[in-house]
């Protein structure tokens, strides 16, 4: 017993020296020679319904670094970028956030896929003082709750986004009183249907929310939640079912006649529609995060042309977010003049930035972005072989962010200071 | 509560049922006389998802398509059934549990980056083949027309497993082998062979209700997994092995989920699960299994 205790507290006096040993040599590493690659750590799901988004993510990333290093880098530094897999884990996500910090030596980080798997990277490059930035992972807690320096955000938070969507199926159906939602049982399903019912009480005034399905992540059958749903006759429904769940959902809800009966908003963006071809239903609602349809402006459809070129294919929202990720990382490190953390971190807050979604900042209080939020109606359109948007609505992330007040709030009962 | 309320929920159910039964008849007759926990099966079943998309895509053909992309997406799923049971569970048949376990848990992860790696990660998606295309008024409320051929499926496969088993001479050495191996071997009957086909006739179920699903639903990755948890589920209640088990088993998942969502929708996935913990305390081994030997 006594050996076994010796030996105990041996390999914990260890651990704790080697362990400080790695971290002093990740600080010495940072001042390195000013010739070096800048290198970019991009860590993506590619698991699940999250595969396919973090795929499009790095072609957006790749074709962008391209572009920079072809024009001579960013300080005259050519980038790099190592792509690593949290494999959907969240054990992986943060050994792989670490292996890359540690002995990769990142710069900066990209991602992740999941709102799951970025707040547990947060912790960990917070800890080790680097900077990351999410390109598709959107909850509200990265950038609210659990605040932190060292993250930045470019995609509509699950608030925005929900707020945003919210007031558009309230401006497409004013007369409706009694609501259902339907939302993956997850970070993201239950932050955006919180959203929907702060807004939807105060654009509605005696509004009932009569029934709330929480669908698991990866659901295959929605029968049973679409009987239910019809059975409390709604006047409206709010989702925030993605990808393929969302295929799934409308290809089962359609013999209902479901979207003939109840008006429907839900993520609808490019890779759905695509998917759901001719089953796509016409005249339902959609809110997206900005891809070409949705934003059909020169610079977007310039980098449209390009995706094509790259990869054969449209580009959807998260190759778009990544693109101008990548290009935001630039304007900051230009303006710092250097790729020291703390001087980049402080060029980003409130540097005007204009990237294929047209012009927003980065908020300096949450590091939150005044990225647009998209919201349309399914239609056909002649131009293109898929149903797209009509009737496209794009609000300004000024108009639905949360305000600072509320933030403040926020953090005084999670115990962040700033 | 309504009474079309409750018989459209009732209906879901029902339809949900039928597809779990499809599924799970194949892992509960493997198990019944291979006597192996088959983690992969619900590996076949995506494969074959996928297998039916791409043959679907290949095939171009308006009506049939569909039906002859499903027929033969599960006979190259009863092709891979003899590879795997030839290569891999042939040898395993010997061993306990835990390495049977392993080696098919393998099999998923192996086919999982097939998947992965030949049809990516895009979301991929049958229409719904014709006649099927519609909905059916039953009592004045909507039923769609493919939930009724799932149904119809499902119950001929049951028609066709009960007949195979009970009124076969296949049968009857199917079920003698479950009995007692040696016996049978002692009878002269090859039981590699034997095994071979029931592996194969299980992967084959395998593929079909994956190429089913398919315009159902979304073909993706991690279908594999999900299935098989609630196969599990299905064949513990039911009894491992047993077929009237397997169908009594799909009937109860499928409606304590479906009505589940209804009243508390929070808990419909830990209700199935509250049902199997109670199953397991009263009858271990199942409502229609047989206590192991």
């Amino acid at each position: 017993m006594k050996k076994i205790a010796i030996l105990s507290v041996l390999v914990f006096v260890f651990s704790i020296v080697s362990v400080s040993m790695v971290m002093a040599q990740a600080k010495k590493a940072a001042p390195a020679s000013t010739k070096e690659p800048i290198k970019l750590g991009v860590i993506y799901d590619f698991v699940g319904g999250c595969h396919m988004y973090s795929e499009t993510g790095v072609k957006g990333i790749k074709i962008a670094l391209d572009e920079i290093n072809a024009k001579g880098g960013i300080l005259g530094r050519k980038l790099d970028f190592i792509v690593r897999d949290t494999e959907g884990k969240a054990d992986v996500a943060v050994r792989e956030t670490k292996d890359l910090i540690l002995r990769e030596k990142v710069h900066f980080l990209i991602g992740p896929c999941s709102s799951g798997m970025g707040l547990a990277m947060q912790v960990i490059h917070s800890e080790y003082k680097v900077l990351r930035i999410s390109a598709i992972a959107n909850t509200e807690a990265m950038t609210v709750d659990k605040f932190s320096p060292y993250f930045v955000q470019v995609v509509p938070n699950t608030y925005m986004e929900a707020i945003a969507a919210t007031r558009y199926l309230h401006k497409k159906v004013p007369t409706a009183k009694k609501f259902c939602t339907i939302a993956p049982d997850y970070e993201f399903g239950r932050r955006e249907e919180a959203a929907f019912e702060e807004e939807i009480k105060r654009l509605v005034p005696g509004v009932e929310i009569l029934y709330q399905a929480w669908p698991k992540l990866g659901e295959k059958d929605f029968t049973a939640f679409i009987t239910a749903i019809m059975a409390k006759k709604p006047d409206a429904v709010h989702s925030s079912l993605f990808g393929g769940d969302l295929v799934s959902f409308t290809k089962q809800a359609a013999p209902y006649g479901f979207f003939q009966s109840v008006p429907f908003i839900a993520l609808y963006d490019f890779p759905v529609l695509l998917a759901l071809g001719p089953d796509a239903p016409e005249g339902t609602f959609g809110f997206g995060r900005g891809c070409f349809f949705m934003d059909p402006n020169p610079k977007m459809m310039e980098f449209v042309e390009k995706f094509r070129k790259f990869t054969g294919t449209y580009p959807d929202a998260w190759a778009v977010q990544n693109y101008d990720a990548i290009y935001l990382l630039k304007a900051a490190i230009e303006k710092a003049k250097t790729i020291e953390t703390e001087a980049v971190i402080k060029a980003i807050e409130g540097m005007p930035f204009e990237g294929l979604r047209q012009k927003f900042t980065i908020r300096p209080l949450d590091h939150m972005g005044t990225v647009p939020c998209y919201q349309g109606t399914i239609a056909k359109d002649p131009n293109y072989p898929f149903k797209i948007w009509k009737d496209i609505t794009r609000v300004p992330g000024e108009q639905v962010i949360r305000p600072e007040a509320s933030v403040r709030e926020i953090w005084k009962k999670t115990g962040v200071t700033r | 509560m309504s009474f079309d309320v409750l018989f459209s929920q009732f209906m879901s159910g029902i339809a949900r049922a039928a597809l779990l039964f499809l599924v799970a008849s194949g892992l509960s007759l493997t198990f019944g006389v291979l006597r192996v926990l088959n983690f992969a099966h619900g590996s076949l079943y995506m494969l074959g998802a996928f297998l039916s998309y791409s043959i679907w895509k290949f095939l171009l053909m308006p009506v049939l398509g569909f039906y002859l992309a499903a027929i033969i997406a599960a006979l190259i799923m009863g092709a891979v059934g003899i590879l795997i049971e030839y290569v891999l569970l042939r040898r395993l048949y010997a061993r306990g549990w835990p390495e049977q376990l392993l080696a098919t848990y393998a099999i998923v992860l192996i086919i999982m980056d097939l998947v992965k790696w030949a049809w990516g990660g895009e979301f991929l998606s049958i229409p719904r083949p014709k006649p099927f295309t519609g909905a059916v008024l039953l009592f004045g409320f909507p039923f769609p027309s493919y939930n009724f051929f799932v149904i119809l499926l499902g119950l001929g496969l049951l028609v066709f497993l009960w007949w195979l088993i009970y009124k076969t001479r296949f049968g009857d050495i199917i079920r003698a082998a479950a009995h007692d191996r040696e016996m049978v071997s002692a009878l002269g009957i090859p039981i590699p062979w034997l095994f071979t086909w029931i592996f194969v006739l299980g992967a084959f179920i395998a593929g079909l209700s994956g190429a089913v699903t398919a315009p159902f639903g979304s073909v993706a990755l991690g279908m594999d997994i999900e299935i098989i948890i609630e196969c599990f589920a299905v064949v513990v209640i039911g009894g491992m092995g047993s077929l009237p088990g397997t169908l009594l088993g799909s009937f109860i998942v499928g409606e304590v989920y479906a009505f589940g969502i209804m009243l508390k929708p929070e808990l419909a996935i830990a209700f199935i699960f509250m049902v199997m913990a109670v199953v397991l305390i009263i009858r271990p081994w199942g409502i229609f299994g047989r206590p192991e030997r």
